[in-house]
């Protein structure tokens, strides 16, 4: 794609599933997500790229899908919330989440989840403070983190 | 929070890039996107095109010189460096300032080359850069040279990068014996933006100090490596740090003196150490 | 992290069953797979995105609007202009009295705007991006006026007025005056007067922004508003007038809210143009409110000047009373104020038992975004007030300040305990949840660290507050005695269907509190299943017709007013299964039929049994099988629940305005870096007691929020404004909320005091009284006096610059207070 196009089909594997969508240069992925497939699992909480309610994988790693345009996905394979409870059983960071009531309203716990997902893929064993650095890009506004932590926590340690 | 009308386009060598970046009056380049995409959402600048660099193989990885410097590609993203055994072997600092830069999701996509050519008082890379005395590899259409820091950093988001040229590549040198690093940042909250931030490379107990936050580009100093003489050098440096919402130029100009003091105390400690 | 101390102390053992244990969340479910509908999740064919154009102006009048470039603009729907509000609309519904009645609140603003970001033009469009682009398009001309930001100057004889129509910038303005404070004032040993202090602007910032999306059926003239509304009631009083339409055709729907702290509860505006839109353009409208939105116009905490207190002591620190001038700015707009002028009252005294209170108590109007109740509304604003005399006395009078809480606070067993205007503390042990609280921090061992050591400064602050929990809305009397609102109300409805599934539908709007689950459990106990076997639909909608007036979640009453009415529908429902089950099983009466394992059977003979299926099929679909004396069984319940409130004494300002008062009491110790004034707070404690917990998870979580709101508030949060008005921390950029690694870690410890005047012993505590904010102002101002600064702490928001100026500067804000011998 090296001539300038204004929009572009792109070709993108969503949680496993491909999909062609005609796109605009300037529409944010995280729109794509949710407006155009239906994806609405992954929210949008602000507009300066700080809050991550919008992070999903892209090519496995985490990333807020607000600061990437839908058409720097084409060819990419993403993960969202939608895609880790393979064959609806839910994985230990989500059993975790509920157990250790890692969520109040949910708003953020997609985007959390992907966050602890990549967190634990990168880190089966962090500490505390690696833990809190590796959530420090996805605000919650309920539960002040003191569960989150401890949710992943007990998922790190097989406790789930 | 939603963008103008934009072209995209995304070439896979630096040539094709810079001859993208040069074909238009307003083409920007599109490294890791976490600066340039959230102004285009404010709409103070709409670009009409962006060039995305991220299929650019030549431009990634980090690579050490006979000399032991490192040629670090400007499309190596702040996780990159954070892991690269070559950085945090030979010069540290790098891996530990970019490991405070906002979060996990923003380090996987922000680069090195981003965070200079922004050129925003507030960013980590420039203060480093001039401590350390980088120098930065910019390619134009029929031709490429290499510009020290000082030179580097221009203004307010002004750098020695021209419109169609692009920044491909910074060179690091190498740590030498008796040298050490150091950095201190007071932030808006913890891994934030940057209220004062400092960073310090001493060598054989002088001391070279790189100010951020309180000019359009870091301001840079040389002093005897003891607290002392390096607040006195912040002093005559007469700041004059601008005031917004989040502190005012008073607080700045202290802080400035107070976190040159600690950077350069943490430089020694490694430089002796 | 968290431990939690475990001291149970409940008055009398209560349920066995499920209540009082932690069972997993309904909500979870959905939630953990992104499967939950939050508002900008629900779609419609053929809807039209909106994007308010709006005003970069603090102040100006609007000369002139043309919106034909954008509705020329292919994809654009149509537009709405204040042109066409002001024709189709009546202003909104004011609560105050005259003059300020006269505002005129429109859903656009209407010949002026009055704080940057107010909406003066909706745009349409097929996406979100062309409604965007359409609205640059818009051209509006602006005459700029003087511009009010300091809510001080509001009353000067020169201040730029908001509103014409009201002639002053003053909403509301009244004394209350409780006891005899000029007597108290002669009788103490000692005058304390502190000149000023500020309760800074801040608010809650619910990740979720407000949202949208609005159906009308032009056939039935039904508007279907799906918003995130959080006392959709409410919004319907002041939408119906507005639109001249009766409150039914007002019907709103929602699932899932992405919190809400108050911040959705003064959205009318927005859904009013949006239902205009809707009618006009004749398709779904789409709106969904950007961070910078929420920040700039949707909605700030009240921010309040607190200046000339006069606090009456004693040597042995003893506190007669208080009297203070206070100062409210509401913003633009009062909309839900000027309840606030008199919500504060609920917790008058604080913890202590001083009887000698004055307020004179002004509201004003300021170019700035309007505020709502956020949490903790205005009573922690009142408490924090409290919480700095009685440090700032201690300090002053060379006392201990646990020891001057200790001496002050309202004694257990003086509970339940009628303040000086007339609210009744209904139970709480504060002294006991002080220990408690010191204990968790390893009280005895850090106070010998207080004071300064490599340069850092130590110090440890106490915060106690009261959660005042389900209102009586007649103190709105007492601020305007015209108004007719009294009481507070909540609706359930119960059934069992014809498959014997329990079905239960609240009136309640959560935002993430967990209401699902706790109302099916205490439904559960009663009807003698598990909490599984209680579906709850999720959410709220109008047509379920199980709301009343005053429904909703806000104001820490769900565990009260919810719950009663969960209790009291439920309550209904096992009644009449147990008649059912007698008529059919022949027993002689009710009372020889349990309810157990889903099953209503003969006590004395557990073979006899009726399971809920089958009573479900008799009253369905086989009713002629019942006796004429059962026929009127319907196994379909609504309960409306009323607490026992009277109308206030609106002469003496005085009454019972709540039912219930949770206690929170936070420690917090400090270590401040002398050079920087940076503040890192190294131990955290907070206990709290809400009565009887039913489900102590939840319970604790809303703890652990409302002490990162409140640390958020005290350390990063502020609403800044510079002098045209500008907002300054519009984005979460530049206004930082507590991240994970920002948060210390908290220890927590609770107490049960069931509360005497609901039935369940439980106590609203959802928004807590910003008790993190009073510990750490007290912990700053302790490390600082410990290490010989005499600074006074006067604001509640303490950035590193704020501390860094209190350490080197100890002149200027010591300056503010004075102690005089009488």
């Amino acid at each position: 794609m090296a001539e300038p196009v204004s929009e572009q089909m792109i070709r993108v594997t969503i949680n496993g599933e491909v999909y062609e969508r005609e796109v605009e240069a300037r529409r944010l992925l995280v729109h794509f997500l949710r407006d155009v497939l239906d994806l609405t699992g992954t929210h949008v909480g602000c507009d300066t790229g700080n809050c991550g309610a919008c992070t999903v994988l892209l090519d496995g790693r985490s990333v807020k899908s607000c600061m990437v345009l839908a058409i720097q996905a084409d060819g990419a394979q993403v993960t969202t919330v939608e895609g880790l409870a393979a064959d609806g059983e839910l994985t230990p960071l989500q059993r975790a989440f509920s157990r250790f009531h890692a969520l109040q309203c949910g708003y953020c716990t997609p985007g959390m989840l992907i966050s602890a997902t990549y967190l634990l893929e990168q880190n089966p064993h962090p500490t505390e403070e690696e833990i809190r650095r590796g959530i420090q890009g996805n605000i919650c506004r309920c539960t002040g983190y003191v569960n989150i932590v401890e949710a992943i926590k007990a998922a790190a340690e097989g406790q789930v | 929070m939603l963008l103008r009308q934009v072209e995209y386009a995304r070439p896979e060598t630096v040539d094709e890039a810079v001859r993208l970046l040069a074909s238009r009056d307003d083409a920007r380049a599109l490294a890791g996107g976490q600066s340039l995409i959230n102004v285009m959402k404010t709409r103070v600048a709409s670009p009409e095109l962006v060039v995305d660099l991220n299929r650019i193989g030549e431009m990634r990885g980090i690579a050490v010189g006979a000399d032991g410097s490192l040629a670090v590609g400007a499309m190596a993203t702040y996780a990159d460096v954070i892991a690269s055994p070559e950085v945090r072997s030979r010069r540290p600092i790098l891996a530990e300032v970019a490991a405070t830069i906002a979060d996990v999701q923003v380090r996987n996509r922000g680069t090195i080359g981003g965070n200079l050519c922004v050129s925003d008082p507030t960013n980590h890379l420039p203060p480093v850069a001039l401590a350390q005395g980088w120098s930065m590899t910019i390619r134009a259409l029929a031709s490429e040279r290499t510009v020290g820091a000082e030179e580097f950093f221009q203004g307010v988001y002004v750098t020695a990068v021209a419109p169609g040229e692009l920044l491909t590549r910074v060179t690091v040198p190498a740590l030498r014996a008796r040298e050490g690093d150091g950095w201190a940042a007071l932030t808006l909250g913890r891994d934030g933006t940057g209220i004062v931030n400092v960073a310090a490379t001493v060598f054989e107990g002088q001391a070279r100090i790189a100010i951020g936050c309180v000019a359009a580009v870091p301001v840079v100093l040389t002093a005897t490596a003891d607290e002392v003489s390096v607040r006195q050098a912040v002093r005559r440096a007469a700041l004059d740090p601008p005031s917004d919402v989040h502190a005012s130029g008073e607080y700045r100009r202290h802080v400035a003196e107070v976190l040159a003091a600690r950077a350069v105390a943490r430089a020694l400690e490694r430089a002796e150490g | 992290m968290s431990e939690t101390h475990a001291v149970t102390e409940r008055a009398d053992e209560l349920q066995i069953g499920y209540a009082g244990t932690s069972v997993p969340r309904k909500e979870d479910r959905r939630l953990v797979r992104g499967e939950g509908t939050f508002a900008d999740d629900v779609k419609r064919h053929g809807m039209g995105y909106v994007h308010f154009v709006r005003s970069p102006y603090a102040h100006a009048r609007i000369v002139s609007v043309d919106v034909s470039a954008a509705e020329a603009l292919e994809g654009v729907y149509g537009t709405l202009t204040p042109a066409e509000v002001e024709e189709l609309t009546d202003p909104f519904f004011e609560l105050t009295t005259p003059p300020g009645s006269r505002i005129r609140d429109y859903a656009l603003a209407v010949g002026k705007v009055r704080h940057v970001g107010e909406p003066v033009v909706a745009v349409v469009a097929e996406t979100r991006e062309l409604a965007r682009d359409a609205a640059d398009l818009v051209e509006i001309e602006y005459e700029p006026l003087p511009v009010l930001v300091d809510a001080r100057r509001a009353q000067d004889e020169d201040a730029p007025i908001l509103h014409e129509d009201a002639g002053t910038n003053v909403v509301w303005s009244g004394v209350f005056d409780w006891g005899d404070v000029d007597g108290a004032l002669k009788a103490a040993d000692r005058v304390v007067k502190i000149r000023e202090l500020h309760f800074d602007r801040f608010s809650s910032t619910p990740l979720e922004c407000s949202v949208a999306l609005v159906e009308y059926d032009r056939g039935t003239e039904q508007f279907t508003i799906h918003a995130n509304h959080q006392m959709p009631g409410v919004a319907a009083i002041w939408m119906g007038p507005a639109l001249r339409v009766p409150l039914d055709r007002l019907r709103f729907v929602s699932q899932d809210i992405g919190g809400g702290f108050g911040n959705k509860i003064t959205t009318h505006t927005y859904l009013t143009a949006c239902c205009l839109l809707a009618r006009k353009l004749r398709r779904p409208i789409q709106w969904t409110e950007w961070r910078t939105d929420q920040h700039s116009a949707n909605a700030h905490g009240n921010e309040r000047w607190f200046s000339d207190i006069e606090v009456a002591v004693m040597n042995d620190g003893t506190m007669l009373g208080f009297k203070v001038t206070a100062l409210d700015d509401c913003g633009a707009f009062p909309r839900y104020e000027p309840l606030g002028c008199i919500i504060w009252a609920q917790v008058t005294p604080g913890l202590y038992r001083w009887r000698n209170i004055r307020v004179d108590f002004t509201q004003v109007v300021t170019n700035k975004s309007p505020v709502a109740p956020n949490r903790g509304y205005s009573r922690m604003q009142q408490l924090w007030l409290t919480e700095r005399i009685v440090d700032i006395v201690a300090h002053e009078l060379g006392l201990d300040p646990v020891e001057v809480r200790k001496r002050n606070y309202v004694r257990a067993d003086e509970m339940p305990y009628t303040t000086p205007n007339g609210c009744v503390y209904d139970s709480g042990d504060y002294a006991r949840c002080l220990d408690m609280a010191l204990e968790l921090i390893d009280y005895e061992r850090v106070k010998e660290q207080r004071g300064e050591r490599d340069g850092k400064l130590v110090g440890i602050g106490i915060g106690s507050t009261l959660d005042s929990g389900t209102n009586n809305f007649g103190q709105s009397t007492l601020l305007n005695p015209e108004l007719q609102f009294s009481g507070n109300n909540e609706v359930a409805t119960i059934k069992l269907d014809i498959f014997g599934e329990i079905v239960l539908t609240l009136g309640t709007v959560p935002q993430g509190q967990g209401h699902e689950t706790t109302a099916a459990m205490v439904a559960a106990d009663i009807l003698g299943c598990s909490p599984d076997d209680v579906h709850v639909r999720a959410g709220h909608d109008s047509y379920w017709n199980s709301h009343a007036g005053f429904s909703g979640t806000y104001a820490s009453q769900f565990a009260v007013s919810g719950l009663e009415a969960v209790k009291g529908a439920t309550e209904k429902l096992a009644l009449e299964i147990r008649r059912l089950a007698a008529a059919v099983l022949g027993a002689a009466s009710p009372d020889e039929i349990v309810l157990e394992g889903k099953q209503a059977r003969l006590k004395d003979n557990p073979e006899a049994a009726l399971p809920f299926m089958a009573c479900g099929a008799i009253v369905n679909a086989n009713n002629a099988v019942l006796p004429p004396d059962a026929r009127d069984i319907t196994l379909n319940c609504r309960f409306v629940y009323v607490p026992p409130f009277e109308l206030p004494d609106k002469e003496r300002k005085y009454g019972n305005l709540t039912l219930t008062y949770a206690t929170q009491i936070h420690a917090c110790v400090v270590e401040i870096d002398r050079d920087t004034g940076e503040v890192e707070i190294v131990d955290y404690a907070a206990v709290d007691d809400c009565g009887v917990r039913i489900h102590p998870q939840i319970v604790e979580g809303q703890v652990h929020g409302a002490t990162a709101h409140g640390l958020g508030a005290a350390l990063h949060e502020t609403f800044a404004y510079d002098e045209d008005g500008q907002l300054l921390t519009a984005n979460f950029y530049e206004y930082h909320v507590p991240h994970a690694l920002d948060m210390p870690p908290i220890r927590t410890g609770y107490i049960e005091s069931p509360s005497p005047f609901s039935s369940l012993g439980t106590k609203g505590m959802g928004e807590g009284g910003g008790a993190a904010i009073h510990a750490v102002c007290a912990a700053i101002q302790d490390a600082l006096r410990s290490a010989g600064i005499g600074s006074v702490v006067s604001d509640s928001h303490n950035p590193a610059e704020r501390v860094w100026r209190l350490i080197t500067n100890p002149e200027e804000s010591s300056a503010l207070v004075e102690v005089v011998s009488t």
